[in-house]
């Protein structure tokens, strides 16, 4: 297994800031170093994405997006379809973390291209446990593309 | 640990050692199912593709586990077709390969593949990367149901 350390950059793009603590509560992993950049709402990850653009060395492009649904403006399906429509951002997988558990929205989400489909737990612990999962599949299992 | 009594996995997989390594994997994770198994991209497409012909019902795959050298059409193209077909596309694709070249994995995710994941040498290592797969897919990930009538496990991790 590999001993250096990977750095990873996640972009949280989640409004409700009770779980924008949660995640970054659970995120830290042990073999990787781990900048988490957190915005809340579709626009501003848009926004943010741009900027790893235009200012490479001081916005470092997300590893990894951690998505919401429900925000209010741009919703996370539309942040969705645009940045999977984006030559420049499409590669970056986008995990959806949603309360929703409509089969429409599964659906939906998936068809985008998102990169796995998982809905809150209301119990910090079964949470913060299915948070471990996900990092372990992302920053362990699967390989990342590192900028 | 709960038995995944629904969950279908299909494997792309030319090497017959590598076949066997995942499917005991797989039933060590307690998929109950027996993975569809595919040789070569082309099977794995005609296997898909099935469905359309109105001949046939075939079951699709939750999770699809692909190699990318492959004879005959390899697996990016594999994961091109797949990827703009919209009655396929929802499916999610998770590389599973000897290369670790910087090229292959970022366009792997340019065609949205769903995570990449180097075969590990050793069958311990083996058995965690499935473990951390099959968590993270069929334990954590809400999944598509393809049958009205399926009975949809959703397994929330204890």
């Amino acid at each position: 297994m590999e001993s250096e350390q990977k750095k990873i950059t996640v972009l949280l793009v989640e409004d409700d800031p009770g779980d924008q603590k949660l995640i970054k509560a659970a995120i830290p992993c042990q073999s990787c170093e781990i900048s988490l950049s957190m915005v809340s709402s579709g626009e501003a990850a848009l926004s943010y994405l741009e900027k790893t653009r235009e200012q490479p060395r001081q916005f470092l492009m997300p590893n990894l997006i951690l998505l919401d649904l429900n925000m209010p403006g741009m919703g996370g399906k539309e942040f969705l379809r645009r940045i999977k429509a984006n030559e420049e951002f499409k590669a970056i997988p986008v995990v959806v973390v949603t309360t929703s558990d409509s089969e429409t929205d599964i659906q939906e989400c998936y068809a985008l291209h998102a990169a796995g489909y998982i809905q809150k737990s209301a119990m910090p612990d079964e949470f913060s446990s299915v948070l471990q999962k996900l990092t372990r599949y992302w920053f362990s299992a699967s390989a990342i593309m590192q900028h | 640990m709960d038995i995944y009594k629904t969950v279908m996995v299909m494997l792309v997989e030319d090497d017959p050692g590598d076949q066997k390594l995942i499917r005991m994997s797989l039933k060590d994770q307690r998929i109950a199912n027996m993975p569809i198994v595919s040789p070569s991209a082309e099977e794995a497409l005609e296997y898909l593709n099935a469905n359309k012909s109105g001949d046939v019902q075939v079951n699709l795959p939750d999770l699809i586990l692909l190699d990318l050298n492959m004879p005959g059409m390899g697996g990016k193209e594999f994961l091109r077709q797949i990827k703009s077909d919209p009655l396929l596309a929802s499916i999610p694709i998770v590389i599973l390969t000897t290369s670790d070249s910087d090229k292959d994995i970022l366009e792997s995710f340019k065609l949205q593949a769903a995570g990449y994941v180097k075969k590990p040498v050793s069958i311990a290592d083996f058995q965690e990367v499935m473990r951390t797969l099959t968590d993270y897919w069929f334990t954590i990930c809400r999944r598509i149901t393809h049958e009205p009538d399926r009975e949809n496990s959703k397994c929330l991790a204890g």
